[in-house]
């Protein structure tokens, strides 16, 4: 930031408003523009972005973007070079993956799915390098996700979904055929997420993370709300209305989309997501309420309420829910 | 990165009256936020269509960049994401390119870029110009109009935003309107949407569901990867490309509110491959199409029988139905588009890791 003189030339760095990682760069002793450019650390080929305007004799550049902390940045004009750096930010704990979803050790062989939990925002662009399918002997699956270039983030870039190949789990689907499945009944697996994944700040993840499961055989059943136990909380307490899944259901989804008409709550998924329980925000009273499921709750194979994941909708276009399901239960 | 102006779209073509044309009607100056740029593709009169998956909406941004140019058919610009930080002011490791497009009208390139690649990234557009020169371009004053994907109204009590945040897979324009395919990030739910342009506030998008004849059965829900509108005889059709790898089409008719198409698989082209980008173009009196995947060079398929071709409903070995022809050196392509009848340009991974962006003759 010290101004260095060079002929008649003087660059000098303004550092922004504290936290900003924002700074100008200010050019005196020019009578006109000032052929001043800045760069990006040390290459020479393209400048960065910005707008220069001149008051008073002095011209000031602006960059268009924010600086980033570490990265050291050049103004130079003719034979004056002044540079500037924004410290690096300070440690932070390292990122882990905190939750793999479904948290079953026992998976269908037509499981749709995982959500990987970070405890901090992700970087994106080259997730699916870091995560592998492993079978017997440590051998990786070919292919076995859908790898999107998107890539499905949450908003906050702490979850992934990870999508397995369609068309390696439906039925009659050639690859299915040919290649068969990525998993196969009776046989153990292992979702291995590699540590050099770099978080939001380029930091890589605190630990590899390894999920060992065993395949069971293919789940082609609708989600039966029939067969889902309700226990009735006790009136004027605000203790959590309990369902009881016959099976696991998508983590995502069965917290949003089931719910109790007209109340709020908190909602909490255990006993490996079999199990719902909702917490009211204020006292149960005596009198009826309705448990709300919507017809797009998943199962851990992609099957809905009433409706399989491939059924040929187009043979067999009844039963196609489209209104949520609605359970009545009345406290005790 | 596609686009299909055989036929009606190009009688909209009004150059030099800026903002006169009708693509451009009911727009506002201003400048548009974006929460992240995704799949480009141009409409008429130099508008640019920009998927923004975070917000699940597109946004169609007027770019006056209507004037013809000079085509730069013979670029190479090698080491592109070095090029694009000294210009953002980051490093290259900091530089994601997400989509390149090709102005029909100017023949410049314009790339979707993100600074940075964590939750804090900054969406940028970026044009190449001429032969070698790269540029921001400014959204801070620009005309534009907005349409949001409708998204499932969150039930939930948590208060999270949008939680079904909708990933747009690929974006198409054709006779005056935007194709977008999409995939839900929760829900298993592929679907195309249709919706007419200009934008109308009341604008209600067609939404379908596609399922395609193969192998005795018939798959649901299936992503689309990337998809080009085209013709067939004389009624225009999509063609989609699904991973593993079948090619499907479907008269763009049948896209109609709450329609549940059935597309016909016309070709199988090989396992353990993902397609990743397509387009279509004509050469001695032909149709042709290219599309990149992720195991193999770009294929060629050349489209003189589609009409005719019998769909694919029973198991098959490997390849099936419409053949292709691999470019054994159009290999590491990630995306194409066309710069004029007779060059693409495309946008590749070098053996270093590097990105370049070329044109080459089309095949």
């Amino acid at each position: 930031m010290t101004p260095r003189a060079g002929q008649s030339i003087t660059l000098r760095w303004v550092p922004g408003p504290h936290g900003s990682n924002r700074a100008s760069v200010e050019v005196s002793g020019l009578p006109r523009a000032a052929p001043l450019k800045v760069f990006a650390g040390e290459q020479r080929e393209t400048p960065m972005a910005g707008t220069y305007r001149v008051r008073n004799n002095t011209g000031i550049f602006e960059p268009r973007f924010s600086l980033m902390p570490g990265t050291t940045y050049y103004a130079i004009s003719g034979t004056v070079s002044v540079s500037f750096r924004l410290p690096a930010r300070g440690p932070t704990p390292p990122t882990r993956v905190v939750q793999v979803y479904p948290t079953a050790d026992r998976l269908p062989l037509n499981l749709l799915k995982f959500y990987l939990h970070f405890s901090a925002p992700m970087s994106r662009g080259d997730s699916y390098r870091h995560i592998r399918l492993l079978k017997a002997g440590n051998t990786p699956v070919e292919l076995p996700f859908l790898e999107l270039a998107e890539e499905l983030w949450n908003p906050a870039m702490t979850r992934l979904t990870l999508l397995f190949d369609p068309g390696r789990i439906k039925r009659g689907v050639k690859p299915l055929e040919d290649i068969g499945g990525a998993l196969e009944v009776g046989k153990r697996y292992t979702l291995e997420i590699g540590s050099r994944w770099q978080d939001g700040q380029g930091a890589p993840l605190a630990a590899p993370f390894r999920k060992t499961f065993l395949v069971s055989v293919a789940d082609r059943t609708a989600i039966e709300p029939s067969r889902w136990r309700i226990a009735s909380p006790k009136t004027g307490s605000h203790s959590p209305l309990v369902v009881v899944f016959n099976e696991p259901l998508d983590h995502a989804l069965a917290q949003r989309l089931l719910n109790v008409e007209g109340m709020q709550g908190t909602v909490a998924l255990d006993d490996h997501e079999r199990r719902w329980c909702f917490t009211p925000d204020k006292p149960w009273e005596h009198r009826r309420y309705v448990l709300r499921a919507s017809p797009l709750l998943e199962d851990l194979a992609g099957n809905n309420i009433g409706k399989t994941f491939d059924v040929d909708t187009t043979r067999h276009p009844a039963p196609f829910r489209s209104a949520p399901l609605r359970l009545q239960f009345t406290p005790r | 990165m596609k686009r299909f102006i055989l036929g009606a779209t190009l009688a909209l073509f009004t150059v030099g009256g800026v903002h006169a044309g009708k693509a451009t009607a009911g727009m506002r100056l201003g400048a548009p936020s974006f929460r992240s740029m995704g799949s480009l593709t141009f409409g008429p009169e130099g508008i640019l269509f920009i998927a923004d998956t975070k917000a699940a909406s597109i946004v169609a941004v007027s770019t006056d960049d209507t004037k013809p140019g000079k085509a730069a058919s013979s670029l190479k610009l090698v080491g592109l994401e070095k090029k694009i930080a000294g210009l953002l002011g980051t490093e290259p490791a900091q530089i994601l390119i997400e989509d390149m497009a090709v102005n029909p009208v100017s023949g410049n390139i314009y790339l979707s870029v993100s600074r940075g690649r964590g939750p804090e990234a900054t969406p940028v557009l970026v044009r190449v110009k001429g032969e070698s020169e790269i540029e921001l371009v400014a959204l801070e004053k620009v005309h534009f109009s907005q349409v949001a994907l409708p998204a499932a109204p969150a039930e939930s009590t948590t208060g999270r935003s949008n939680p079904r945040l909708e990933s747009i897979t690929d974006l198409a324009f054709q006779d005056g309107r935007l194709l977008v395919a999409g995939l839900s990030n929760e829900e298993f739910a592929a679907t195309l949407r249709s919706i007419p342009f200009p934008f109308k506030d009341t604008s209600n998008p067609t939404s379908v569901e596609i399922y395609h004849g193969a192998h005795g059965r018939f798959e649901t829900r299936a992503p689309i990867r990337t998809f080009v509108p085209f013709m067939i005889g004389k009624e225009a059709h999509v063609l989609a490309a699904y991973t593993c790898t079948p090619l499907v089409q479907f008269p763009l008719s049948a896209i109609k509110p709450g329609a549940k198409i059935q597309g016909k698989t016309i070709a199988e082209l090989g396992n353990r491959n993902r397609p990743l980008d397509i387009i279509s173009y004509q050469k001695d009196g032909r149709v042709n199409l290219l599309m990149a995947n992720s195991s193999r060079g770009v294929m060629k398929i050349v489209t003189d029988n589609l009409d005719k071709a019998e769909p694919i409903t029973a198991p098959v070995p490997d390849k099936k139905g419409v053949g292709y022809e691999t470019l054994a050196d159009w290999k590491n392509v990630d995306q194409l588009d066309k710069l004029d009848n007779k060059t693409a340009v495309v946008l590749l991974r070098e053996e270093s890791g590097a990105m370049s962006l070329e044109t080459r003759p089309l095949p």
